[in-house]
C-alpha cells in the first residue's frame, strides 16, 4: 500500500510529461497553400491564372449600377455609395466609398466605379504571373496562351483605368513591401501605346476565337484583344480625350475596328434573347463575355426585377428605366418621336398617351410597362398576367405592379427587361447563367461608324449604323441620307445609346463625347399612368423625379484620385481641373 | 498539515458556516481553503470545563483580537434576546445566561461568532476582522497570495456580488465592479450579447481584449460569459506588469476566474429560484405615419419631387380615419413582448469529509424573447462537478468538470433595425386581424412564418490536477494540471416561403400574397478543442526568522484547433421536414463549406518572492512563450516583470499612528506582449476561391489576400505601476490607489495609410510599427460601519485612463489638425459644425460645398481657402472610450432585511451617432422623433436645432452628431429578507433568505437620451440592454 502511494505521483508526473510535446510548435496552415506550392504545382498555376480573369468587372455584380449613374435607369431609393454618382456629389473625399467598405480601405469586393485599388491589385497578380512564368521550370502546355491572356487582362484594366482617370501610372513590374515604388501619372497617350503594346505581344499566342460551345469560351481571344483596340482607340480620339481633334487617331480607331468587321461574326437575330444566352449556346455575336454557371452564376433579376417577382426590393429593385431613355428610341418607320427641341414631331406618329405603339422594337425588348406580358410562370401568386402600373385619379386604388403598393416598385413606372430571363424561375436561391457582353459586334459596328464619321465618311458611318438599326427582328428603317453633319453624329450617339443600352457604356460614352454637362444637368422623368376607373381609360405623363440642374461640370468628366492616395503618393497629380 | 492545524480547520469551517447562515450569503465560506498559501485565521481555545447547571450560569472570558490584544466595546449578547453586556477596557465580560443559551459576539469590523453557554462557564473568545481586501487570499496567476504581501495592481470581485445581477449573461455583472475594467454591452440579443472588455481603456490599434482564464486555462468571453454565477469564487484582474506571467497574451490584462471548489464538512445544499420580468431598457421613440410623411415630403421638396403624401393624405394618417388604407403603425408596439418572463433555476450541494471534497452544481437560466411570437429564445443549463481527494498525505488529486448546454434561436431577418426603421405608413394588422406583409415583406410579426436560426452550443470544460508535496522537503510542492476543452455547436438556419395579406382596393378583398423564395435549409457543425498541459514545481520556505522566500517555476502547453463543415439545400419540396437530405436535386440546390485551423503555445514560466517580516516585498515574474502566429527564428519572446512593496504600517515608527491600520506602498514594472493577429502571415499564403467559368463551366482559382510579413513579432507593453493601499480608522476604511502609466510599442498594424495603392498589394500584413502610451489612476475606497442596528458598507472605485498615439502610420496629413498622432485611440475625423445655414445670405456668403442647401449642418473652413473640403476635417481629442468608469456599491443590513444599491456608469466617452443624423432618406426608413422634432424647415428657419430632412454630409462625419456618452446607472438594486430563528433550526434550515432584485433600472445619461447611451457607438437600432425585475428565494439547508 506504502509503494503504491509513492508510486502514484510518479505515475501522475510521467503521464503529464508524456502529453507535453517536443514539436508542437510546428503547425503549417490548415486551410492555405503556401507559396511554394503553388509556384511548383502546374494544377495550381493554372487555378492562379484563372483566379486573373476576376479583374473581369462585370455588370451584373453591382446591380448595373453605370446604369443608375447615368440617365438610363432611376433608382427611387438611395443606392450603391451614397448616390455619389446619381446626385455628381463625388469629390476626392469620398469618391473612395465606393472602391471599398467605408473604413475598409482595402477590401477588393466592389471596386467597380473607383476601382483604382481593384485594378492595382489584380495588376499586381498579374505582374507576379507574368514574372514567375519568366523563370518557371515546371511544364506548362498552354504556357504561351496563359501569359497572351494575362498580357490581354492587364490591357483591359489599364483600358478600365484610363477611361475613368486619364492617365495613370504604368505598373509593370512586382513591388514588395521592403521595395515599393513611388509612382506618378503616366500620360493618357503613353496608357493607350502601353494597352497596344500588350495587345499586340498577346495577339500571335493567342486563337482568334473559340466557338460558342467550346470549353475554353470565355477566355481572351485574338479577336478580344482587337475588340479591346478598337474601343480603346475609338475613346483615345474623342473629345474628351483629344480635344485637338487629332484626325489621324480617329483613323486609328477606323482601322481597329475595320479589322474585325469581316472576322466571321454575325448580328443576333432576336435582340432580346441576345441577352439571354449563355456561354455554351449558339451564338455568333459577341465576341467575348464573361460567362456564369450553376455554381457560380448571378442575381441580377432580384436585383432588377420588381415586387410582381419577389425580388429584394428596396436598394435595387426600385431601380427602372427613365422616361428620358424611352423617349431615345425611335419609331418603328425609323423617325425620332422628339425633335431636338424636345417637342413631338408630328411626322412621327408618336402618340403620347401611348407611348409602347408602333415604336423601335428594341423598346419592348428593354423594357417592361403596363400592359406588358413577361415571365409571367415566376411571377407571385395572384399577380395578373399583364403589368399594371396604373394608380387612379384619387390614388386610392391601385395596379399590382403600381410604385403605390410598394416603394421597391420603380417609381418611373418601367421596369428594366433588357438581361433578365423571360422563362425559368425568378428567386434568389436560382442562379442566372445568362452571360455578360464585353464586345459584341453591334459595337464594333457603331465604333467604326463613329470613327468614319469623324473622318468624314459619311456614307460608310450611316452603312454601319444602318446594319444595327437592321438587325432581324428590329428591322428599322436606315438613317436617310438627308441626316448629315451634326445631326447624323446626333443619331449615331442615339443608336449606341439606344443599342448598347445598360450594358455599361453610357457612363463613358456621354463623358467621352463632352455631353456629359447637357446629360447629367437634366431632369430625370418617370411615368405616371393615371386610370380612370369608371372609363377604364389610362392617362400618360411625365414626372420629375430629378433634377440634376447645376450639380454636373466638366471637370466631373474624369474621376477624381482618392485624397488619401494622393497623400500616401504626393508624386500623383490630382485629375485634371478637379479643385486642387 | 498538523493536527493543530487540522483542528483549527474545523474550528474555522464551523464558525464560517454559522457566519454563512448569519448573513445568509452562500459564498462568505473559505476562500481557497485547499490553497497551500491561506492563512488560517481561528479561535484560541475551548475552555471545555463541563457545568452542567440546569438553570443559569455564569460566563465570564476575554475577548481578543486576532494578535491577542484584549478587545473592548465588544457586544456579549444572548442570542434570540436583549440581554447583553459590554467587554470592559480589558476585554473581560460577565454575564448570567441560561444553560443552553447561545451567546452572540459581535463588534463592527469583525466577524460576530455564536458559541454555546454549555461550552462553560469561561469562554474566551479570539475576534476575526471580517475580510477586508488586505486579508483576502488573492487568487494570481499560477497561484494564490495574500493580499497584504501582494506587490502587484490587482482587483478582485467575489462570487456573491455576481449573483446581485440577474441579467442571464454572467459577463454584464463585472461592469463597475473592478476598478480598472470597463465593460460596455452592445446590445442584448438573448444569448449573444456583444460585451466588450476592456482594462484600463485601449491601448492598442488592434485587439484590446484582455486574457479570459478561467480556472488556468485561457477560455475565453464564451465561457465566462455561460458560467453559473453560482459556481464563480472569484474574480481576479491582473492590471499591471505583474500579469507577465502570462507572457504573449497578458497585455491587455487578464481575468482569472476561479470556481468554487468543495467545503469540508456536513453536506450543505443550496437551493434557489428566480423570476424576472424583462422589457428594454429603452425604445426609442419613433415618427408616426403623419410625420413620417412629412418629413418625406420635405426630402422629395428638396429633390425637386412631387411629394410623398398630399396634405389630405396626412389627415388621415393622422386622424386614423381609414386605418386599412392610411394606417398609423408604431411598428415596435405591435411588434415587442412586454414582461418577458426570464427564469433561473440553481442547486448546490457541497461538503465532503478530511480526505476529499466535493461540489455539484446544477443550474439552469431560460430567457424568453422581447419580440412577439418568441424569435429570440435562450435556453443555458449548467453543471459542474469538482471533486478534489488527498490520495495520501502527499498527494491530492482533483478533476472539476463542467458542461454547458445552450439552446439559442433567433428570427431570420427580424431584429430592432426591422422594427424601428420600418415604415410607419404600412399596415402591420389589418382591422380584420391578417397580417401585412410590412416592410420588405418583412415585418416582424411573420418571423414565425419565415424560418428561424438554431445555434446548439455544448462547451465541456475538463480540468484534472494533481498536488504532490515531495516527501522529506519541506515546502516542495510539485503541481500538474492537465485541461480538455471540448465545444460543439450545431447551428441551423432555414428559411421558407412566408405569406401575408395584402388589401386590394379595386376588389375590396384581402389577397394572400405568397413569397416565392425557396425553401432553404443550412447546418453547420464546429468543433473547438483546446488542450493545456502545465507542470509546476514550487517551494516555500523560511529561512532564519524574517526571510520569507517563495519559488515556483512551471512549463505549459497548448493547442488550439477548430474545424466546422456546413453543407446547405435548397428547393425542398416541402417545409415540414427541414432535414439536409431532403432538399431539391439539381447540382445548383446543393452547397457545403468547411474550414480548419490550428495553433500552439509553449511556455516557461517562474515567479520568485521574497520578504523580510511581511515589511519588504519582493517579487519576479518572467513567461517565455512560443507562438505559432510567429515565424520559427522570431518564435519565443521573453517577458519579465519585477515588483516590490513596503508595508510601512509594519516599521516601529508607524505603531503610534493609531488610526492607520496597515499602510503598504508598491511598485511594479513589467514587460508583456500581445499576439492577438492572424496566424501565418509570415507566410505568403493563398487561399481558395474567386472561381471563374469558361464555357460555361466553373474552374478553380487561388489567391492570395495577405501579403506575407516575414519579420512578425509580439506587440510589447511596458507597465509601470505605484500604488498604496492602507487600512484606517479601525478598519471603517480601506483605500487602495494606484497610478499606472503603459508604454505599448511593436504594436501589430497594417502600414495601409503610407503605402499607395498603386503597389497593388492585397490587404497588408500586421507589423511592428504602432506606439501608443496610456496612462491614468484607479481609486478604491470601502468604508463599513454599524450605526445603531443597522451596518452597512460602501464601496467606489473610480478609474481614469487616456490613451495618446505617439506613433501610427498615417497618411501625412496636410495639416497640424489632422493628425492622429498625439490624440486618443478611436478618435475620429469630423467637420467642425457651427450650427445651421438659415438664410440664403447666410448659405452665399459662407463656404460650403456645391451641394449644401439651407437647413443644412454650417461646417467651418478651417484651412481659410474659402472651400469646404476633406482638408477642412479636424481629428477631436474625444474618443468612444470612457475616460473614467466608475462604480458604487452601498450594502445596508438592518435585522433581517438587506439592501443593496449598486450604481455604475462611465464619463468623457463620445461618440458619433451617424444613424440618428440619417433622417428622411430616400430609402423610407423610419427615424426617432428626437431626430425630428424642431428640424429645419422651409417654415422653421430660425430655431431650427437640428438640420433639414435628407441632410447632406459635406462628405464626412461632422462633430453636430458626436455625443457625450455619460452616464449613470442603476446597475443593481436588491431587498431582501432573511428569516431566522427557532422555527428555521427546527426545519433544519440553515438560511433561509427571499429578495426582490432590480437590474438597469434607472439610467441617467448626459446627452443620449433618445436610446440605451450605453449602445456605445452603436446605433439605436441595436437591440438594447435589458431592464429586468426579479423576485428571488434562496435555500440553505
Amino acid at each position: 500500500m506504502k509503494a503504491i502511494k509513492l508510486i502514484l505521483p510518479v505515475v501522475f508526473v510521467v503521464m503529464f510529461s508524456m502529453s507535453c510535446k517536443k514539436n508542437i510548435l510546428d503547425i503549417s496552415p490548415q486551410d492555405k497553400l503556401a507559396e511554394d506550392a503553388v509556384w511548383s504545382d502546374p494544377k495550381l498555376i493554372e487555378a492562379y491564372h484563372n483566379e486573373l480573369y476576376g479583374s473581369q468587372v462585370h455588370g451584373f455584380n453591382v446591380s448595373m449600377a453605370y446604369s443608375k449613374y447615368t440617365d438610363e435607369n432611376f433608382n427611387s431609393l438611395a443606392c450603391c455609395g451614397g448616390d455619389l454618382f446619381k446626385l455628381n456629389t463625388y469629390t476626392p473625399d469620398n469618391v473612395g466609398q465606393l472602391g471599398a467598405t467605408i473604413g475598409d480601405f482595402w477590401a477588393t469586393s466592389n471596386g467597380y466605379l473607383y476601382n483604382w485599388n481593384f485594378a492595382y491589385q489584380y495588376m499586381r497578380k498579374i505582374n507576379v504571373f507574368l514574372e514567375k512564368m519568366s523563370t518557371t521550370t515546371v511544364n506548362l502546355p498552354n504556357k504561351a496562351r496563359m501569359i497572351a491572356e494575362a498580357k490581354f487582362l492587364r490591357a483591359f484594366l489599364y483600358f478600365n483605368l484610363i477611361e475613368r482617370y486619364g492617365g495613370v501610372p504604368i505598373v509593370d513590374k512586382v513591388y514588395q513591401m521592403d521595395s515599393q515604388g513611388t509612382f506618378k501619372r503616366n500620360t493618357f497617350e503613353e496608357c493607350v501605346t502601353f494597352i497596344a503594346k500588350d495587345v499586340m505581344e498577346a495577339l500571335p499566342d493567342l486563337p482568334a476565337k473559340y466557338a460558342s460551345n467550346d470549353a475554353n469560351y470565355g477566355r481572351a481571344t485574338g479577336d478580344a484583344c482587337k475588340a479591346l483596340l478598337s474601343r480603346t482607340y475609338l475613346y483615345a480620339a474623342s473629345p474628351l480625350f483629344s480635344p485637338t481633334k487629332d484626325v489621324q487617331k480617329w483613323q486609328k480607331a477606323a482601322d481597329a475596328a475595320e479589322a474585325l468587321l469581316n472576322s466571321g461574326y454575325a448580328l443576333y437575330p432576336d435582340y432580346q434573347k441576345l441577352f439571354e444566352t449563355k456561354q455554351g449556346d449558339a451564338q455568333n455575336e459577341i465576341i467575348y463575355s464573361r460567362g456564369f454557371s450553376a455554381t457560380n452564376g448571378h442575381n441580377a433579376p432580384m436585383d432588377h426585377l420588381d415586387r410582381r417577382y419577389g425580388a429584394n426590393g428596396g436598394w435595387w429593385g426600385s431601380s427602372g428605366p427613365t422616361a428620358n431613355l424611352v423617349d431615345s428610341y425611335d419609331m418603328a418607320n425609323g423617325i425620332q418621336p422628339y425633335l431636338p427641341d424636345g417637342t413631338i414631331n408630328p411626322l412621327s406618329g408618336y402618340d403620347p398617351q401611348n407611348p409602347w405603339a408602333n415604336r423601335d422594337p428594341r423598346l419592348e425588348a428593354t423594357v417592361i410597362h403596363d400592359g406588358t406580358v413577361f415571365n409571367t410562370a415566376a411571377a407571385v401568386a395572384g399577380a395578373p398576367p399583364a403589368y399594371e402600373k396604373w394608380v387612379s385619379e384619387d390614388g386610392t386604388t391601385f395596379g399590382f405592379d403600381s410604385y403605390k403598393k410598394t416603394g421597391d416598385n420603380p417609381r418611373t413606372n418601367t421596369v428594366m427587361k433588357k438581361f433578365m430571363p423571360s422563362t425559368g424561375a425568378i428567386n434568389s436561391a436560382t442562379p442566372q447563367t445568362n452571360q455578360w457582353p464585353f464586345f459584341r459586334l453591334a459595337e464594333i459596328y457603331l465604333n467604326y461608324a463613329e470613327a468614319k464619321f469623324e473622318l468624314g465618311d459619311e456614307a460608310t458611318a450611316r452603312e454601319y449604323v444602318n446594319k444595327v438599326r437592321s438587325r432581324p427582328g428590329v428591322n428599322l428603317p436606315g438613317i436617310p441620307v438627308t441626316v448629315t453633319g451634326e445631326a447624323l453624329r446626333q443619331r449615331i450617339y442615339n443608336e449606341r445609346r439606344v443599342e448598347l443600352v445598360f450594358e455599361g457604356h453610357r457612363f463613358f460614352d456621354v463623358r467621352r463625347w463632352g455631353i456629359a454637362t447637357t446629360t447629367e444637368n437634366a431632369k430625370i422623368y418617370g411615368f405616371d399612368v393615371i386610370k380612370n376607373v369608371t372609363t377604364g381609360v389610362k392617362t400618360y405623363s411625365k414626372i420629375v423625379l430629378l433634377d440634376k440642374t447645376g450639380t454636373f461640370q466638366a471637370y466631373k468628366s474624369l474621376l477624381p484620385i482618392e485624397r488619401n492616395e494622393l497623400r500616401r503618393n504626393p508624386q500623383i497629380t490630382q485629375t485634371k481641373d478637379w479643385p486642387q | 498539515m498538523t493536527l493543530k492545524s487540522k483542528v483549527m480547520l474545523r474550528a474555522w469551517t464551523v464558525l464560517s458556516k454559522k457566519s454563512v447562515v448569519a448573513t445568509s450569503i452562500a459564498t462568505v465560506a473559505l476562500i481557497n481553503i485547499s490553497s497551500a498559501y491561506a492563512s488560517l485565521p481561528g479561535i484560541e481555545n475551548f475552555n471545555t470545563t463541563a457545568l452542567l447547571q440546569q438553570q443559569n450560569v455564569t460566563i465570564t472570558g476575554t475577548v481578543t483580537d486576532e494578535t491577542n490584544q484584549p478587545m473592548a466595546g465588544v457586544s456579549v449578547t444572548v442570542r434570540g434576546t436583549s440581554n447583553g453586556v459590554v467587554t470592559d477596557g480589558n476585554g473581560k465580560y460577565s454575564l448570567t445566561v441560561p444553560n443552553n443559551a447561545t451567546l452572540t459576539f459581535a463588534l463592527i469590523g469583525y466577524q460576530p461568532q455564536d458559541l454555546p453557554a454549555s461550552n462553560g462557564a469561561v469562554i474566551n473568545v479570539k475576534l476575526v476582522p471580517v475580510q477586508t481586501n488586505l486579508d483576502e487570499v488573492v487568487v494570481v496567476g499560477y497561484g494564490t497570495q495574500k493580499r497584504e504581501t501582494l506587490t502587484g495592481s490587482i482587483s478582485r470581485v467575489k462570487g456573491e456580488d455576481l449573483t446581485k445581477n440577474q441579467a442571464v449573461n454572467v459577463t454584464t455583472s463585472l461592469a463597475g465592479r473592478l476598478p480598472g475594467l470597463v465593460v460596455n454591452q452592445r446590445n442584448g440579443v438573448p444569448g449573444s450579447e456583444d460585451l466588450n472588455i476592456v482594462i484600463r481603456g485601449s491601448s492598442t490599434f488592434g485587439n484590446n481584449n484582455p486574457l479570459i482564464v478561467v480556472d488556468g486555462v485561457p477560455r475565453g468571453t464564451g465561457i465566462l460569459s455561460t458560467l453559473n454565477p453560482q459556481d464563480i469564487e472569484s474574480i481576479t484582474v491582473l492590471k499591471d506588469g505583474s500579469a507577465a506571467i502570462y507572457g504573449a497574451r497578458a497585455a491587455n490584462g487578464v481575468l482569472l476566474v476561479t470556481t468554487k471548489p468543495g467545503a469540508r464538512g456536513k453536506t450543505s445544499y443550496n437551493f434557489s429560484y428566480v423570476y424576472g420580468i424583462t422589457n428594454p431598457t429603452k425604445i426609442p421613440d419613433m415618427m408616426d405615419a403623419a410625420l413620417f410623411s412629412e418629413v418625406v415630403n420635405e426630402t422629395y421638396s428638396y429633390l425637386g419631387r412631387a411629394p410623398y403624401k398630399s396634405a389630405a393624405e396626412i389627415q388621415k394618417y393622422r386622424d386614423g380615419s381609414d386605418p386599412i388604407l392610411y394606417p398609423n403603425t408604431d411598428w415596435a408596439d405591435v411588434s415587442l413582448n412586454r414582461n418577458t418572463p426570464q427564469k433561473r433555476l440553481n442547486f448546490q450541494a457541497s461538503g465532503g469529509s478530511d480526505k476529499v471534497r466535493y461540489l455539484l452544481s446544477f443550474g439552469s437560466a431560460s430567457q424568453g424573447s422581447n419580440f412577439k411570437n418568441q424569435p429570440y429564445k435562450y435556453n443555458q443549463y449548467n453543471s459542474r462537478v469538482r471533486i478534489d481527494a488527498d490520495l495520501s498525505q502527499y498527494l491530492t488529486v482533483g478533476a472539476n468538470i463542467a458542461g454547458v448546454f445552450t439552446q439559442r434561436s433567433a428570427a431570420n431577418g427580424t431584429d430592432f433595425s426591422t422594427t424601428l426603421q420600418a415604415n410607419p405608413t404600412l399596415p402591420a394588422i389589418y382591422p380584420n386581424g391578417l397580417l401585412a406583409g410590412g416592410r420588405f415583406d418583412n415585418s416582424p410579426l411573420l418571423s414565425d412564418r419565415r424560418g428561424y436560426q438554431q445555434w446548439k452550443d455544448d462547451p465541456i470544460t475538463t480540468t484534472f490536477t494533481a498536488s504532490f508535496k515531495v516527501p522529506h522537503v519541506n515546502g516542495l510542492v510539485l503541481d500538474a494540471s492537465y485541461n480538455y476543452d471540448l465545444r460543439n455547436q450545431f447551428q441551423k438556419n432555414f428559411s421558407q416561403p412566408h405569406y401575408w395579406h395584402v388589401y386590394n382596393p379595386n376588389t375590396k378583398n384581402y389577397d394572400r400574397i405568397a413569397s416565392t423564395s425557396p425553401i432553404q435549409l443550412t447546418d453547420r457543425y464546429d468543433r473547438w478543442i483546446t488542450t493545456l498541459t502545465n507542470v509546476r514545481l514550487s517551494y516555500r520556505t523560511t529561512i532564519g526568522k524574517d526571510h520569507n522566500i517563495a519559488a515556483m517555476v512551471g512549463a505549459e502547453q497548448q493547442r488550439n484547433s477548430n474545424t466546422y463543415a456546413s453543407a446547405t439545400r435548397r428547393n425542398f419540396l416541402t417545409g415540414a421536414l427541414p432535414q439536409i437530405s431532403l432538399g431539391g436535386t439539381r447540382p445548383e440546390d446543393y452547397g457545403n463549406a468547411g474550414n480548419a485551423s490550428a495553433g500552439a503555445y509553449n511556455s516557461y514560466l517562474g515567479r520568485f518572492n521574497y520578504n523580510y517580516q511581511s515589511k519588504y516585498l519582493l517579487e519576479f515574474a518572467f513567461r517565455s512563450d512560443g507562438s505559432t502566429i510567429f515565424p520559427t527564428y522570431n518564435r519565443y519572446g521573453f517577458f519579465p516583470s519585477a515588483s516590490a512593496g513596503w508595508v510601512i504600517s509594519e516599521e516601529d515608527f508607524m505603531k503610534p499612528v493609531q488610526f492607520v491600520n496597515t499602510l503598504k506602498l508598491r511598485a511594479s514594472y513589467g514587460e508583456l506582449g500581445n499576439d492577438q493577429v492572424g496566424q501565418f502571415q509570415f507566410l505568403q499564403t493563398f487561399d481558395f476561391g474567386n472561381n471563374y467559368v469558361f464555357g460555361g463551366s466553373t474552374v478553380p482559382g487561388i489567391f492570395s489576400t495577405v501579403l506575407s510579413n516575414p519579420n512578425i513579432g509580439w506587440e510589447v507593453s511596458k507597465k509601470l505601476d505605484f500604488g498604496l493601499s492602507a487600512t484606517l480608522f479601525n478598519r471603517k476604511l480601506d483605500v487602495d490607489i494606484t497610478v499606472f502609466n503603459q508604454r505599448r510599442s511593436n504594436i501589430l498594424r497594417q502600414r495601409n495609410l503610407s503605402v499607395s495603392a498603386v503597389n497593388g498589394f492585397p490587404k497588408l500584413p500586421e507589423e511592428n510599427i504602432g506606439k501608443v502610451n496610456t496612462s491614468g489612476f484607479e481609486v478604491d475606497l470601502t468604508h463599513r460601519n454599524k450605526v445603531g442596528q443597522v451596518s452597512y458598507s460602501v464601496t467606489a472605485n473610480v478609474a481614469y485612463a487616456k490613451s495618446k498615439i505617439i506613433f501610427m502610420d498615417e497618411v501625412p496629413p496636410a495639416f497640424a489638425y489632422q493628425a492622429n498622432t498625439g490624440m486618443p485611440l478611436g478618435s475620429g475625423l469630423y467637420y467642425k459644425s457651427d450650427g445651421i445655414f438659415n438664410t440664403q445670405a447666410e448659405l452665399d456668403s459662407y463656404p460650403h460645398v456645391a451641394a449644401a442647401k439651407l437647413g443644412d449642418v454650417k461646417v467651418l473652413d478651417l484651412n481659410n481657402d474659402g472651400k469646404i473640403t476633406g482638408d477642412d476635417r479636424y481629428i477631436t481629442n474625444q474618443s468612444p472610450t470612457p475616460l473614467y468608469v466608475f462604480g458604487l456599491n452601498t450594502s445596508l443590513q438592518y435585522k433581517g432585511f438587506d439592501l443593496t444599491l449598486f450604481f455604475q456608469g462611465q464619463a468623457d466617452a463620445f461618440v458619433n451617432d451617424a444613424i440618428v443624423d440619417e433622417f428622411g432618406l430616400e430609402d423610407l426608413d423610419n427615424a426617432p422623433v428626437y431626430r425630428a422634432t424642431n428640424r429645419w424647415t422651409v417654415n422653421n428657419k430660425e430655431g431650427a436645432t437640428m438640420p433639414r430632412a435628407n441632410n447632406l454630409l459635406p462628405g464626412g462625419a461632422t462633430d453636430f452628431f458626436l455625443y457625450d456618452a455619460t452616464f449613470v446607472r442603476l446597475r443593481n438594486a436588491e431587498l431582501g429578507y432573511t428569516f431566522s430563528g427557532d422555527l428555521m433550526r427546527k426545519i433544519s434550515v440553515k438560511g433561509l433568505r427571499v429578495f426582490v432584485n432590480g437590474t438597469n433600472l434607472l439610467t441617467w445619461a448626459k446627452q443620449i437620451k433618445y436610446r440605451d447611451p450605453e449602445l456605445a457607438n452603436q446605433s439605436y437600432l441595436n437591440y438594447p440592454p435589458l431592464k429586468i425585475v426579479s423576485f428571488g428565494v434562496n435555500l440553505q439547508f
